[in-house]
């Protein structure tokens, strides 16, 4: 009982967590651009997803080591170092994106300029940081997230051609605007493959005090729970590809983003999206918050627990205090939101292949690992992201010049 | 004369030959306790040594092997047969013939 | 034992089991005629620093110092260490070495002062 309990609190962790300002805009952008054609991006992104958080859950599980103590432990100060500046510089325009989420959603609800929610949602992202603890953070936000699920209701209510999705599902080449969907497609996959994700997830396995005897538990809450997550994502797509696309409207301005829900449920569609919108980014900030000051005080051997006093780890606090206001800093500059999400999507991808290469080692090193060590199967498939990565890195920029919005 | 060297500084770095040529990189230092405390026993040098640090035996020698790297890349350096006198350029004292060659045989499976 | 493996970038835990950093250096005494001596671990920026490039190392270590911050690194000796697997154990007090100065000032000056820490 106590093991089904765990399992459905960690799906619903992962489902209401998993729905965030990239992965709203770029499925967003994709169905009102190419129509259902891009599911497949979301679908692969998915899968990818599900094994690295698998493994990265059953690393921290067997080992009782985060992913970013083994990359520093294993590969030592000098690539530490380039997987630390450049996830940092990366996830704090991501977090940004996110406290402009936040913002965005205020904005709507209010009326009120979202400038001017940028250091008061700061404030409150920090605060439940400050006094919360990971219990808190990780299943209360993410249970309020389960709100998102609206977009699955609103995706089924539509009535979408059902022929076309599971057509969509399977790779096509575009029939126009080719720069600008493969663009789309990177921004997709770098939205789902995030770093911050997996190693957030491996992290919350030492939080929660994972062991050996949660392997099972974690491939479970890894698939279940990143599908179901990817389903939101979908029907975010399968909506913008129903409500905009046969208008030929581009969205180009978050002002848009009700309409995504309001032609189905009305003007509760609002509420909803301003819900789904403000819960699922707060959710997000905080977890990229926790995530880079884990990154930092795992790599450099501090002290660091979401459950101890911020007394107790005074480096790790500081920390999270100043990248949050870092991040809010570029809020307040003003720039577009939805410009730094796809930005930071683009650059996600980009810097992909120096958060997953040490997959390869570290799931087949027998010192942490022990007998859970990767089989053929998820080794191939790490090997193929790999490959996926490396593509990604190449074309991601070039496109953004080529074919970004 | 004692001296410190600090050997977080030799990773990587090029170790030399008698005639200048670089032999490989340093990778891994072995030690064996003696008496209670551990001193450097052999100096590794070279690709294979790398699989050493990063204990990726299994995935790394099918990396290695796609990536064209000879069977026997690298050496293993007695202590005796290094000198650190300038860290930033470790040379071997003897002639390259006289290194043992580091051999996947010797590594786990 | 593998030094860069078994010890170099391993986590650091007082005798409390409190995390006191990482094995960031290691030191060998050298001595012509007998084999290197593993004598030290170090922990401190500069010697991170150091393994990027020690031009940075250096200048980090100068600007800091204008700052007042001292960036000597501090050493234990290797007889005071016992390794389990990924960590490294040493028998001494964290709070009371160099090793958590940053940790207590900050404590102490910031984090202690904002409401609710």
């Amino acid at each position: 009982m106590k093991k089904i309990v765990e399992i459905a609190l960690g799906i619903v962790t992962s489902v209401g967590g998993f729905l965030e300002i990239g992965s709203i805009t770029t499925a967003a952008q994709a169905g009102a651009d190419f129509s259902l054609q891009l599911i497949w991006a979301i679908v692969l992104g998915g899968l990818c997803i599900i094994f690295l958080v698998e493994q990265a859950g059953r690393f921290a599980a067997v080992s009782g080591r985060t992913i970013p103590d083994a990359i520093r432990e294993r590969f030592g100060f000098k690539y530490f170092s380039v997987l630390y500046l450049t996830l940092v510089v990366v996830s704090l325009l991501v977090l940004a994106a996110e406290i402009g989420g936040v913002c965005i959603a205020l904005e709507l609800a209010t009326g009120i300029g979202l400038q001017w929610w940028a250091l008061p949602a700061t404030f409150v992202i920090w605060l439940v940081i400050w006094k919360g603890t990971f219990g808190v953070i990780e299943k209360g936000v993410s249970m309020l997230g389960l709100v998102t699920v609206c977009f699955i209701v609103g995706a089924l209510m539509i009535h979408p051609p059902w022929d076309q999705v599971l057509r969509g599902a399977v790779p096509s080449l575009p029939q126009h605007d080719s720069a600008h969907y493969w663009f789309i497609a990177v921004s997709i996959l770098g939205a789902s493959i995030s770093p911050y994700l997996f190693f957030f997830y491996s992290s919350g396995a030492i939080e929660d005090e994972w062991r050996e005897t949660h392997v099972g538990i974690n491939r479970v809450i890894a698939t279940s729970g990143m599908s179901f997550g990817s389903l939101i994502s979908i029907a975010v797509l399968i909506l913008a590809a129903m409500i905009f696309a046969p208008q030929g409207i581009k969205i180009e301005h978050y002002s848009q983003l009700p309409q995504l829900l309001v032609p189905v449920f009305g003007h509760k569609g609002f509420w909803l999206l301003v819900a789904s919108l403000g819960i699922a980014c707060m959710g997000a900030a905080m977890e990229i918050t926790l995530q880079i000051a884990y990154l930092t005080a795992q790599g450099f051997g501090w002290n660091w627990s979401e459950n101890q006093r911020p007394l107790d780890e005074a480096r790790f606090s500081f920390v999270y205090t100043i990248v949050l206001l870092l991040a809010a800093l570029i809020v307040l500059t003003g720039i577009d939101p939805l410009s730094v999400t796809i930005f930071s999507m683009v650059l996600t991808a980009a810097t992909l292949p120096v958060a997953i290469v040490p997959f390869l080692f570290l799931m087949n090193d027998g010192r942490y690992v022990r007998s859970y060590r990767n089989g053929w199967l998820s080794n191939a498939v790490v090997i193929l992201i790999i490959g996926l990565a490396f593509v990604l890195a190449m074309v991601s920029i070039p496109l953004q010049i080529f074919g970004g919005s | 004369m004692k001296r410190l060297v600090h050997a977080e500084l030799l990773l990587g770095k090029k170790v030399l030959a008698l005639n200048g040529q670089s032999i490989g990189r340093l990778e891994e230092i072995w030690a064996k306790m003696d008496r209670g405390q551990f001193f450097v026993s052999e100096f590794l040098v070279g690709s294979y040594a790398v699989l050493e640090r990063l204990a990726a035996w299994t995935i790394g020698r099918a990396v290695l092997r796609v990536l064209g790297a000879k069977r026997d890349e690298g050496y293993r350096i007695r202590w005796d047969q290094l000198d650190l006198s300038d860290p930033e350029r470790p040379r071997l004292r003897c002639s390259v013939d006289e290194l043992m060659p580091l051999k996947d045989a010797q590594f786990p499976a | 034992m593998d030094l860069f493996r078994d010890c170099l970038d391993k986590e650091l835990e007082d005798r409390n089991h409190r995390r006191m950093g990482r094995v960031d250096g290691l030191i060998l005494e050298v001595e012509d005629g007998r084999p290197p001596r593993v004598a030290y671990v170090e922990v401190g920026v500069k010697t991170l620093l150091d393994r990027l490039s020690r031009r940075l190392g250096s200048a980090a270590a100068r600007q800091l110092k204008k700052f007042g911050i001292d960036t000597e690194p501090y050493r234990i000796p290797w007889g005071k260490l016992h390794f389990g697997l990924n960590v490294v154990h040493a028998d001494v007090e964290a709070e009371k070495t160099p090793a958590l100065e940053w940790e207590l000032w900050l404590r102490k000056k910031v984090i202690g002062r904002i409401p609710g820490a």
